[in-house]
């Protein structure tokens, strides 16, 4: 098991994000995620007002060479992004729980919260990934 | 796994036909050139920031903005370009996406050593030899794919290149110049006799069916190529070539990994011209300019 930070007060989904949950809900990029990811290079975050599904894009990240999308773990409305960390990403990478937060989301359906990974159920999935991985012979 | 082995295509097919797999949910592997030069942005490219449009304007030189990572880059018929299309639950991908340019540019690095060019992979996606750069490479998730995009540069142009790009001055055009030169290398650059561009497209699919099993030659259906034709609209349109992107406050300008050419403001009213290589951080002089082209990378 790669010594990642997983904190129990939070939850997760299988894109390597996590939900901090109160009045509304904090998201960001797991330790594992950022770990993958890779030195991240640009993050653009859809402006606060967008309305995003469960699953869909909201927002762009860049490593290097490679591009991808941010996914919604949860429906809702994006109330606030985090301006310091697009101007400078690095702080995701830095500290993806803390300073490197992502975005706060009013959740449109808290049942879709209930169905998220509590930090053990997301820990063994992570390592379920890591042994695929050495069965595959690559890091899946 | 499928192949398309298209050849010489349009400038906007060239890019728009993987995009068109990728979100049509198609594995792929597409071995193509383009007919006429062009100037390819990465998603996160900002046009302005980067690209003089008024030189590309009076030039011809048309602009596409792909979905794929990496930086701006001068297209044209004298390079091969290979991009390979994933589903993003293909077993073959990896998690850290960067870890596939290792399986991803195995092919090429084997069509370079097999023309006595002892070249070797520079993470995460450089292809080099004594500190020289010998392709351009990216990736990116595109629909529920990911794209790997790589070229093999038979010649570049580097006059070009470093004229369609926006620079403070033309001190650090020159600059610019140079150090591409010096840090970029190609087929013409090495070999007396540069091989058939067919001579290289047949170690290319070797190469990936020694990765990927079995390659099927496919053409291009109806839906491909109506699906092409739409997505090469949106990559070439005003709207999605005018979307804001880096801009770092200061001019800085990617020439392979780990060497930038950076023009720093100073205190005063002048400029320094900065060479970054791994980290580390170099005034260029103008008495630079008389010398000898700057070391390569590594060298």
């Amino acid at each position: 098991m790669e010594n990642r930070a997983i904190p129990d007060d939070l939850f997760y989904d299988r894109s390597d994000y996590w939900i901090k949950v109160d009045k509304e809900v904090v998201i960001g990029l797991t330790d594992h995620g950022q770990g993958n990811i890779g030195d991240i290079i640009y993050l653009e975050i859809s402006p606060v007002g967008t309305i995003v599904r469960q699953g869909g894009r909201c927002g762009s990240i860049e490593s290097g060479k490679w591009v991808g999308s941010l996914l919604a773990p949860i429906s809702g409305v994006i109330v606030e992004t985090n301006r310091k960390a697009e101007a400078d990403p690095h702080q995701v990478n830095a500290d993806p729980f803390g300073c490197g937060w992502l975005y706060r989301m009013e959740p449109a359906d808290r049942n879709e919260i209930a169905r998220l990974m509590d930090s053990d159920a997301y820990k063994a999935w992570i390592e379920e990934r890591i042994r695929l991985e050495a069965q595959d012979g690559a890091v899946r | 796994m499928d192949l398309y082995h298209l050849g010489p295509v349009g400038w906007v097919e060239s890019q728009s036909i993987y995009h068109a797999l990728a979100l049509l949910d198609h594995e792929g592997l597409v071995i193509c050139y383009p007919t006429t030069p062009y100037i390819c942005l990465g998603l996160h490219d900002d046009l302005d920031y980067e690209i003089d449009r008024t030189y590309c304007r009076e030039r011809g030189i048309p602009l596409l903005r792909r979905e794929t990572g990496g930086g701006i880059v001068y297209l044209d018929n004298r390079q091969l370009f290979f991009q390979l299309v994933l589903r993003q639950d293909n077993p073959l991908l990896p998690l850290r996406r960067h870890r596939f340019y290792e399986k991803f540019l195995q092919p090429a690095i084997s069509v370079y050593r097999n023309l006595g060019i002892a070249v070797e992979l520079k993470p995460p996606a450089d292809i080099t030899a004594m500190g020289r750069k010998y392709s351009g490479n990216g990736s990116g998730d595109i629909g529920r794919c990911t794209a790997y995009v790589g070229n093999i540069l038979l010649d570049f142009d580097f006059v070009t290149m470093s004229r369609a790009l926006r620079v403070p001055d033309e001190t650090f055009r020159r600059h610019l110049y140079r150090i591409m030169r010096a840090n970029i290398i190609t087929l013409a650059d090495c070999l007396e006799h540069p091989p058939e561009r067919s001579a290289l497209t047949t170690g290319l699919i070797a190469g990936f069916e020694e990765q990927l099993g079995d390659l099927s030659p496919r053409g291009l259906d109806a839906e491909l190529r109506e699906t092409a034709l739409r997505v090469g609209e949106r990559l070439t349109s005003r709207e999605w070539l005018d979307l804001p992107g880096r801009r770092p406050a200061e001019r800085k300008v990617k020439i392979a990994e780990g060497l930038y050419l950076l023009a720093q403001q100073t205190a005063g009213q002048g400029r320094n011209v900065l060479l970054v290589r791994d980290g580390i951080a170099k005034k260029i002089t103008a008495g630079n300019d008389a010398m000898e082209p700057a070391s390569p990378v590594g060298a």
